[in-house]
């Protein structure tokens, strides 16, 4: 087991390393930010001293090893748009974009558990097919769209909840909701997969020629086995979830770090997206590692595996 | 990251039986089963033809700009004309003729990137699958920092400076794309390569190349088929994504994602301009996705997906 | 069963941790809400390049003078009075008994102290080339100063306007990063909280010179998407909301919860044409084909249709609100046939082709819009129209300076708020400015005397002349004067400014 952990840390250290390098390549590829900084009238011995005073004239690889050394002490440096110290920004956005993940999440378990399940024992049926149906919907559906119906539907219309913002649990519910409906549908069929095989296995078989209830066999056996490819999934999903996030914050005028990264690639603020791309990147691999390492303690064939 | 691999190989141990069971049942009582994949496939049929028959079906030009007749709604509400039968948009295009056209930019966007991602992936796959070891670590590696990238910052980072054109997007959405594949084709390479007819196969001295090519990389064409079928939905979603943020299809050509991006202002009045390029998206999306479903029972039940 | 309560325990426990959020002692009676849909980089206005910051600018702090919002005229604010002592120095009284929300008075000092940090080529100050004409400012006495400008600058008073007073104890000893977040001004909002591109919390300032603010707190929120804001607005989410789309007004108006006010505003806007060739040859340094451009357009009728009249008609770059506007200039008139002539002439009797490079929606309403029916226009009196799209308005901004931008481009311009001719024609038809794609010497010798002039009556003179020439000369494809469309909520009395500044200190409730 403890081999097993090593080598998922040491992969999932080569991965930050290599996002922080790309997306350092990136952002200096993307467009010079001196540019903007400066204010129109301002002449070419303005320019050199701004890109000096930035260090964006030195050779990339010293700037992206002085990058890297300060990163790995928690110095992030100054955002160039607003001169505020960058992991603090970057810190305070996260909590939000952390509770809405998580909230999207179970929003897409709560649609995505019983549906799959549905579709699995109703396999083929019209059941099955109209599961699918709800389910691609919330694929389907951009989620702006989605949001944006939300919001004329419960705010504007019934006046029921806040349209946008962030504060009370009132705030909460049309943004996770959105962001659970858009990653139903792959949690639902990951679900129905892993429920329709786990069923056919001899020990199901087994239970229901016993006589055993058939609410149990489903939830006692095929669902505990069948959680496995599921509690996988959700460790890759995470990551999407933020991707979908950028949306909902930008609709739900949410104050989290998605829209922040989004934000700071517009204005070129590359302190800011560097911080915010590392973290983010951090917290999904460790996410992932931890999924790893709980299905490694439940099924111990993985953990030998290729 | 190994742990959703293992579940292939778990599964594997009960598909001979299955899939052995499924090729005795007679073909018409397989097409029954699965007649919710033929209703979606004859629809998907019709949203292909229409794109390519656009120009013959469409009742205006998708580009002529008629601003004394903007905003006129769909013709069965009040202020619509039997003209303009979706109604038209904010500078007075048809949006009936949009929304046909628009399926053209969709559909080629859709298959283009996924086959990019698809070759990209397969083969990445099965290297990793077949050769193990370091080789198999560094293509992981890979996939876990494609996944982990944010996706935005690589389309902010290709199309601002190369430009919002339809090749780059292409090319975005492919690149992005497949790790999925990879993955996949990776746990189903590494259980067929344990199999008897490969390490007989070695026995007898057949290279590498021949090994994967002629017998391994047929079996896998089941798993590559549902999954790139079901990846042309999820693109077909990701380039309306992509148009949220200005980075898509650049307008006026008509797309539906960019249709729906210009249009979401419009959601509180004129909601016509984003329903139908969303309906069309919708109904596209569903019937991918059922056609896909009805593949992957066909060709290979087992299959996580 | 027990599987679905999982998820849903993780539901509620989440909703339990974020519950804290942003309770505070603010009811919805003594709040005003104000959005923007992008936030301030800084609030220390003289070092931001945003709208934004102007607006907040005024509500922290005060100007020696403001512009009376009815008259359009400038009048005393912190300053009293001012006046020539000679052609370059001018001399200016201060109002006594001011106090800077530290408790600090408000004396000469803080008026040199200012205007000494802004103009100081060292620091990174934006406003720095809004004042550049003012080589120094003397402290008098406690309560007088006087100004030397280089040369004679008519155009000071109008911008006094520009420029808030800061204390003279804050720049001495908090500097540049703490003043960013930290307004310390005379203003009748002090600032409570910023939480970054999230909102602000002010609250009256009960020490206030002035009329005192009718709400106690303001709070301005951060909504990033159009359809979220405008819903806001309709819920009761936020009071006051700028930059309304003319195609969403309806919606407002019948929602019952709110309506719009409308202004012209000062930013004028035009499509620019290479005529200096920064780009290179182009067909548009042939005067026909410009002309041929202006001929081919129905502004009218664009105004009419798709800003539904939000627009006010310019026969060149030069406001109707702006000192020195001639409003016996007539502008040009739609005559495709006349067009196509033109064309002909220049040598093109089968159409031209040009590049046309957009940008995105930032400060023009409906430009998307207003853009297809222009190019449509144009296609008929035979222009053949390849658009471009760039979609990063900070890289569009680099390249008209780079003189990269042409042949033809969206351009608007908000004269940086000063009401004169000046303001407009120096940056954007002077040639060599680095937003001019224009070169005409004779124009340039006009605005040189036009702002080195301080009699009103000669410069009036100048600048109708400067128009003929410009409309002559078809220097750009003239469009419109804008029109800002406000949405304000039912509950709030408020009315849309001029000048394109909010004042939410001036904001009372409705009476039923």
């Amino acid at each position: 087991m403890r081999r097993y952990i090593a080598r998922q840390v040491l992969q999932l250290i080569v991965v930050v390393i290599g996002i922080s390098i790309l997306s350092f390549g990136i952002l200096h590829v993307i467009g010079d930010p001196v540019l903007l900084l400066l204010p129109q009238n301002a002449g070419k011995e303005e320019f050199e001293r701004y890109r000096h005073l930035l260090g964006l004239d030195r050779p990339i690889y010293v700037q992206y090893w002085t990058f890297a050394s300060n990163a790995v002490r928690g110095d992030f440096g100054r955002s160039w748009y607003g001169d505020a110290p960058v992991f603090r920004l970057v810190m305070e956005r996260m909590p939000p974009t952390i509770y809405l993940t998580f909230a999207g999440l179970a929003v897409a378990l709560l649609i995505a558990i019983p549906l799959g399940t549905l579709a699995a024992l109703r396999r083929h049926s019209f059941v099955d097919t109209l599961c699918t149906i709800l389910a691609t919907a919330g694929q389907a559906l951009p989620l702006f769209w989605l949001g944006i119906m939300l919001i004329i539907i419960f705010a504007v219309r019934l006046k029921l909840l806040p349209a946008s913002g962030y504060g009370t649990w009132q705030h909460f519910l049309m943004p996770s909701l959105c962001l659970g409906m858009a990653f139903a549908p792959i949690t639902m069929r990951l679900v129905r997969s892993g429920m329709i095989e786990v069923l056919s296995m001899d020990y199901i078989k087994t239970a229901r020629s016993k006589g055993m209830a058939e609410r149990r066999v489903v939830w006692k056996h095929a669902f505990r086995n069948a959680s496995i490819p599921v509690v996988t999934v959700l460790g890759l999903q995470f990551g999407q979830l933020l991707g979908g996030a950028i949306i909902t914050e930008t609709v739900f005028a949410w104050p989290g770090v998605a829209s922040l990264t989004v934000d700071s690639i517009r204005n070129q603020d590359f302190p800011v997206v560097q911080c915010a791309v590392v973290l983010l990147a951090l917290i999904i691999v460790v996410v992932n590692l931890i999924v790893d390492v709980v299905v490694g303690l439940i099924d111990p064939r993985i953990r030998t595996g290729a | 990251m190994t742990a959703s691999n293992a579940t292939p190989e778990v599964a594997l141990e009960a598909r001979p039986a299955a899939a052995a069971a499924e090729r005795g049942t007679p073909l018409l009582r397989r097409l029954r089963r699965l007649r919710w994949g033929v209703a979606a496939a004859a629809v998907l049929l019709l949203i292909v033809l229409s794109a390519v028959l656009a120009p013959l079906i469409a009742p205006h030009d998708p580009l002529v700009v008629d601003i004394r007749h903007r905003l006129a709604p769909p013709a069965w509400m009040a202020g619509g004309t039997p003209d303009h039968l979706l109604g038209t948009d904010q500078v007075g295009r048809d949006l009936l003729s949009r929304v046909i056209y628009g399926g053209r930019i969709s559909l080629i966007v859709g298959v283009a990137a996924v086959i990019l991602s698809a070759s990209i992936g397969i083969l990445l796959g099965l290297a990793a699958g077949y050769f193990g070891g370091a080789i198999d670590w560094t293509i992981m590696t890979v996939v876990n920092i494609v996944l982990t990238f944010p996706f935005v910052l690589l389309a902010l980072a290709v199309i601002a400076v190369l430009g919002p054109s339809l090749p780059n997007m292409i090319a975005v959405l492919g690149v992005a794309g497949w790790p999925i594949y990879a993955r996949v084709i990776r746990a189903e390479t590494l259980a067929l390569r344990e199999r008897e007819f490969i390490t007989a196969g070695r026995a007898l001295g057949m290279s590498h190349a021949r090994l994967i090519f002629r017998q391994i990389l047929p079996n896998l064409v089941s798993a590559g088929v549902v999954i790139a079928t079901l990846q042309v939905a999820q693109v077909i979603v990701l380039e309306s994504f992509l148009s949220f943020l200005g980075l898509g299809v650049q307008p006026p050509i008509p797309a539906w994602g960019n249709m729906l991006g210009e249009g979401r202002v419009y959601m509180l009045n004129s909601w016509w301009i984003a329903a139908f390029p969303g309906a069309a998206i919708f109904i596209t999306t569903l019937v991918i996705n059922l056609l896909g479903n009805a593949l992957r029972d066909w060709l290979d039940p087992r299959l996580k997906l | 069963m027990r599987r679905v309560a999982l998820p849903g325990l993780v539901f509620l426990l989440v909703f339990a941790l974020a519950w804290p959020g942003l309770a505070s002692a603010q009811t919805k009676e003594d709040t005003i809400v104000y959005s923007l849909q992008s936030d301030v980089d800084s609030w220390d206005p003289p070092a931001s390049v945003l709208r934004e910051a102007i607006i907040l600018g005024y509500h922290a702090f005060d100007h020696l003078a403001t512009r009376d919002l009815k008259t359009r005229r400038v009048g005393p604010n912190l300053a009293t009075s001012w006046k020539n002592v000679d052609d370059t120095t001018w001399e200016v009284k201060l109002r006594q008994g001011v106090k800077f929300h530290d408790g600090s008075p408000f004396t000469a000092k803080d008026v040199k102290a200012t205007f000494d940090r802004v103009l100081d080529p060292a620091k990174k100050m934006t406003a720095r080339g809004n004042h550049a004409k003012i080589k120094g400012v003397e402290v008098v006495d406690d309560y007088t100063v006087r100004f030397k400008t280089d040369g004679p600058y008519p155009l000071f008073v109008e911008r006094l306007t520009a420029q808030v007073m800061q204390s003279e104890k804050v720049i001495r000893e908090k500097g540049d990063q703490w003043m960013a977040e930290n307004p310390i001004g005379t203003g009748p909002y002090k600032l409570v909280k910023w939480n970054r591109k999230q909102d602000h919390l002010l609250v009256r300032n009960d020490d206030y010179w002035g009329p005192k603010p009718h709400y106690k707190y303001l709070r301005i929120r951060i909504i990033p998407e159009k359809a979220t804001e405008i819903a806001e607005l309709l819920s009761g989410g936020v009071d006051v909301i700028k930059a309304v789309p003319p195609d969403q007004m309806d919606v407002i108006e019948k929602s019952g919860a709110a309506r719009t006010g409308t202004s012209p505003i000062l930013r004028t806007a035009m499509l620019q044409l290479d005529q200096a060739a920064r780009g290179g040859p182009n067909p548009f340094t042939d005067r026909k084909v410009r002309q041929a451009a202006n001929l081919a357009v129905d502004a009218d009728g664009i105004i009419k249709h798709v800003l539904n009249g939000l627009g006010d008609r310019v026969a060149t770059g030069i406001n109707p609100m702006a000192f020195g506007w001639d409003a016996n200039l007539k502008p040009y008139k739609q005559d495709l046939a006349a067009a196509k002539k033109l064309l002909a002439d220049a040598g093109y009797p089968n159409g031209v082709d040009i590049v046309f490079n957009e940008g995105p929606p930032v400060v023009e309403p409906a430009i998307q819009q207003t853009n297809d029916a222009i190019v449509a226009d144009m296609a008929k009196a035979g222009f053949r129209v390849k658009r471009n799209y760039v979609g990063d308005n900070t890289v569009l901004v680099a390249r008209v300076k780079e003189g990269k931008f042409g042949p033809m481009f969206n351009w608007s311009w908000g004269y940086y708020s000063v009401f004169d001719a000046d303001a407009i024609l120096f940056d954007v038809f002077k040639c060599g400015e680095p937003y001019s794609y224009y070169c005409n010497k004779e124009l340039d010798d006009l605005i040189a005397t036009g702002r080195s002039t301080l009699d009103a009556k000669k410069r009036t003179e100048i600048y109708v002349k400067a128009q003929k020439l410009l409309f002559d000369d078809a220097a750009y494809l003239y469009k419109w004067g804008l029109r800002g469309v406000w949405g304000i909520s039912n509950r709030v009395e408020y009315t849309a400014p001029a000048d394109e500044v909010d004042r939410l200190f001036l904001a009372t409730p409705r009476k039923k």
